[in-house]
């Protein structure tokens, strides 16, 4: 308990070294120097600190390794956004202030909430309907459409979609024992997927589907159904390979993006590019050249860190997002009840695999398709999503700790 | 009673499972940088270069014999003085703006000294080191002998060395002047195309070449065939430019007769014509270190006029003047093409660093079918359809090709020559082609000739 304590110290300490040193760089780049990155930088590292010691102040159990790892992936990518595009970074550093405010309020609702009984059939039409509302009113940005336009906020609905599938997930999977009682989940699946594919945002799509095989086959235990779902899915990629073109680009550029290195390879030639510029070591903070890389402040921007602070970096990043699931999965098993054990998994293993789909799509490893980075990429609807779900991690971590000492005291035991 | 799942055992699977693919991500990404990281990085497509590309820094580009062709005066891109020349060479120097894909661009990581150490890149850059020189294998002075007889426009001429692979001449036209690469506009003809490299061409009658060689390897050439102009092959009417009469395989070929190899490539079939075209490179993704080939292509579909098509360089054939030559310098190197290349050194202030040393890239035919292939292309030249490339004093050994395209509704035909010099003191492979010039044997035929009587006489 001490030696976690005292880690967890001197990791802050560590990561508001990286903040202030990287920030202060960047304000010194240009030769003079830059006021505004030297307070952006300031202005986060006290957050920070204040966010954790406040944090770790009013809740007993908070689960402090998620938390500084997420943090840490938010100072790298306020750090890289800054780099790329200051007014990009000044906006998701309010975004990640947000984003802190809604986890701590999915921290409260899960720690106080059961399973959302009947509520989870409002959430299922809410789901649904934004998705086809996206469908049939969202502007195409980068052959997906995915965004909806509000006044001057424009939101992907999608990333909220997310939460209340994890949600319906947790819900079905753990009320209900028969699998044929499980059909309305089953459609709703079926119709998120479905209305993610049909707005050509595949990235989504691989993801909730994705999601629901790993936590139907740890829900239920059944490799069978499991199987004949993913098969199910694959069919319908691959009749989704012959129907349309987009995706067949896709596949193609994949296998030898250098054939069309000038138009549909483009981006991920550039990617690549920028990951061997950098080298294991990298370029250096402001010495390479990842303004030049599509979307590189967004779904691209594992190319950019890669490129300016090295492969070394880059690797330590994928480390960073196994030990969160690592984190994860002992909080889900730890849980009390069915629903907040499949409910945190479910969490834990969306954010894992869409950091999956994204890293391997940007190093070449699988087709790429278009999806953010959990806390780093740029983008409010992304960072309010991937803090919620680290918030519904937290909120159950709370509960288990809660319990753990119920059950010490019941003992007569405890610590002191 | 139905057992309850183990939730937590099945977490652990996915757990080791997400363990698996997350340290996948990390070893494939360490993996892949190491081992393409340097090549990724030197690509012509890597703006990170051309960005920081100092003109001051940059190195002299030089033809074989030492003549500059691009080098650096006064902070400013300078280029041979004669407008023919840098006109003549300007596909394979290139410009610096990245229009066209020549050495500035290809060998730029040379020029500017990034090949040296690639965590020092930036350094070398930064501290305003040299970069080095780099030596081309084409001679600038018979490129522009070339560019200057050349009448065909659009057209192309390449010249390659058979025994080493070194291309000593490569003239594509229309052409640009890399003076004024800046303001040119792509529209005016796609000028900035290097057509010896990118431009794909139905091979016409040179493909007979190809027939040829599958029906020595499949021992298929007791055919012999009464050709009246004019046939009708499974169904799809074939055309010869003249009445050949009654022919064999040794007349058919040196006639061109398109009726004679029309069947011949039928009796052959799809798979035995397919297996011979992908020996000689076509539907091969090209990878040369020096430039960027088009792949050529050869398809079957089954159907067997298709294939009387296919078999005489039509239906859907295509091929690059670079590669169609080097099929000829296949044959003259005794079934072997040498890899083809244009960097012949490169040195850092006087130093040699990398200098080019002859390889073999495919062999394509055994050499007894090399050898009775040359027979062919001699007797071609000596009383075929390429006697105008009969240059007296050395033997050349050539094929026509006249291949038909439809151009606004009218049959246009391009012209064709591929051949080479049977002497191994003068070890020469050329490919010649017109753009819509006329027959094989008008335009191209006699254009080779010269070449090669030119080349010989300046010593190659």
């Amino acid at each position: 308990m001490i030696i976690k304590r005292f880690g967890a110290g001197i990791i802050l300490a560590f990561m508001i070294l990286f903040l202030l040193s990287g920030m202060f760089l960047l304000s010194f780049a240009g030769g003079t120097f830059n006021m505004e990155a030297a307070v952006l930088g300031i202005i986060f590292a006290v957050f920070i600190i204040v966010q954790y010691n406040v944090l770790k102040g009013i809740f007993k159990h908070l689960e402090r390794f998620s938390l500084l790892i997420a943090d840490f992936l938010c100072i790298i990518s306020i750090v890289i956004l800054y780099r790329i595009d200051p007014e990009v970074a000044q906006k998701q550093l309010i975004w990640i202030l947000i984003g802190n405010v809604c986890m701590v309020i999915a921290m409260l609702v899960i720690k106080k909430s059961h399973d959302f009984g009947k509520l989870n059939w409002v959430f299922m039409i809410l789901a649904v309907g934004m998705l086809g509302m996206t469908l049939i009113f969202a502007s195409r940005v980068g052959g997906a459409k995915n965004w909806i336009n509000i006044g001057p906020f424009s939101f992907q609905p999608s990333e909220f979609a997310k939460i209340l599938f994890l949600i319906v997930t947790a819900y079905f999977l753990s009320s209900r024992d028969r699998k044929r009682d499980m059909w309305p989940y089953f459609v709703f699946t079926i119709a998120c997927v479905g209305l993610l594919v049909l707005s050509r945002d595949l990235g989504a799509a691989l993801l909730f589907a994705g999601t629901f095989l790993i936590v139907f086959y740890v829900g239920t235990g059944s490799v069978g159904i499991t199987l004949g779902a993913t098969a199910a899915f694959a069919g319908g990629a691959f009749l989704s390979y012959k129907m349309f073109d987009h995706v067949k680009t896709r596949v193609e550029v994949w296998q030898d993006p250098w054939a069309t290195y000038n138009d549909k390879g483009y981006q991920i030639v550039q990617g690549l590019l920028a990951i061997a510029s950098g080298g294991l070591l990298g370029t250096g903070l402001g010495l390479g050249m990842p303004e030049v890389i599509p979307v590189g402040t967004s779904d691209y921007i594992f190319a950019a860190i890669a490129e300016e602070f090295g492969i070394i970096v880059a690797i330590g990043i994928i480390a960073l997002y196994l030990v969160f699931i690592i984190r994860g999965i002992l909080i889900a098993m730890d849980a009390r009840t069915k629903f907040d054990k499949l409910l945190v998994f479910g969490a834990t293993a969306m954010l894992s695999l869409q950091s999956f789909i994204i890293i391997g799509g940007v190093i070449k490893l699988i087709p790429l398709t278009g999806i953010t980075m959990p806390f780093v990429s740029s983008g409010g609807s992304s960072m309010l999503s991937a803090m919620m779900q680290l918030g519904i991690i937290e909120g159950v971590a709370l509960k288990n700790g809660e319990y753990e000492e119920a059950e010490l005291e019941e003992m007569g035991g405890g610590v002191a | 009673m139905k057992k309850k799942p183990n939730l937590k055992k099945n977490m652990r699977v996915m757990l080791g499972v997400f363990c698996c693919l997350f340290v996948l991500l990390g070893s494939y990404l360490l993996y892949s940088t190491v081992a393409y990281g340097d090549q990724w990085f030197t690509t012509p497509y890597n703006p990170r270069i051309s960005a920081s590309k100092n003109i001051e820094n940059a190195g002299t580009i030089y033809d074989r014999n030492g003549i500059p062709l691009a080098y650096t005066e006064n902070g400013e891109r300078k280029y041979a003085e004669s407008e023919d020349m840098r006109r003549a060479v300007s596909h394979t120097v290139g410009d610096i703006y990245g229009k066209s894909l020549g050495a500035e661009t290809l060998f730029a990581k040379y020029l500017y000294g990034y090949d040296q150490n690639v965590v020092d890149k930036f350094n070398s850059v930064q501290s305003g080191q040299k970069g080095g020189d780099v030596y081309l294998t084409i001679d600038a002075e018979l490129c522009e002998y070339i560019y200057d007889h050349m009448n065909a426009d659009p057209g192309a001429v390449v010249l390659m060395n058979y025994e080493t692979g070194e291309i000593l001449a490569s003239v594509s036209k229309p052409t640009f002047d890399p003076y004024t690469a800046k303001e040119d506009t792509e529209e005016s003809g796609a000028k900035f195309v290097n057509r010896v490299t990118q431009g794909l061409y139905p091979p016409g009658s040179t493909m007979k070449i190809l027939t040829a060689a599958a029906a020595l390897e499949n021992g298929v050439t007791d055919l012999e065939v009464d050709c009246t102009g004019e046939a009708i092959i499974e169904g799809q009417k074939v055309t010869c430019t003249s009445q050949h009469g009654h022919v064999d395989f040794a007349t058919a070929f040196e006639k061109s007769c398109n009726i004679y190899f029309g069947q011949l490539a039928v009796e052959l079939g799809d798979n035995a014509m397919l297996e011979t075209a992908n020996k000689f490179g076509y539907n091969y993704n090209f990878q040369f270190p020096d430039f960027t080939l088009y792949n050529s292509q050869f398809n079957v579909s089954g159907n067997k006029g298709d294939l009387a098509w296919a078999g005489i360089g039509q239906y859907e054939d295509l091929v690059t003047p670079m590669h169609n030559m080097m099929i000829s310098a296949g044959v003259a190197n005794g079934g072997v093409i040498m890899q083809p290349n244009t960097l012949k050194d490169v040195r850092y202030g006087g130093s040699s660093s990398f200098r080019y040393t002859p390889s073999e890239f495919r062999t394509i035919m055994p050499q007894n079918i090399a050898a009775q292939i040359t027979e062919y292309m001699r007797n071609t030249v000596d009383h075929g359809t390429a006697t105008s490339a009969d240059i007296g004093n050395v033997t050349v050994c050539g094929k026509t090709g006249t291949a038909e395209y439809v151009e606004d509704g009218e049959v246009k035909n391009h012209s064709w020559f591929v051949g080479f010099v049977e002497d191994a003191a003068h070890p020469l492979a050329i490919a010649v082609i017109g753009e819509g010039a006329g027959f094989g044997s008008r335009y191209a035929t006699p254009l080779a000739g010269e070449i090669l009587a030119h080349a010989i006489e300046m010593g190659y």
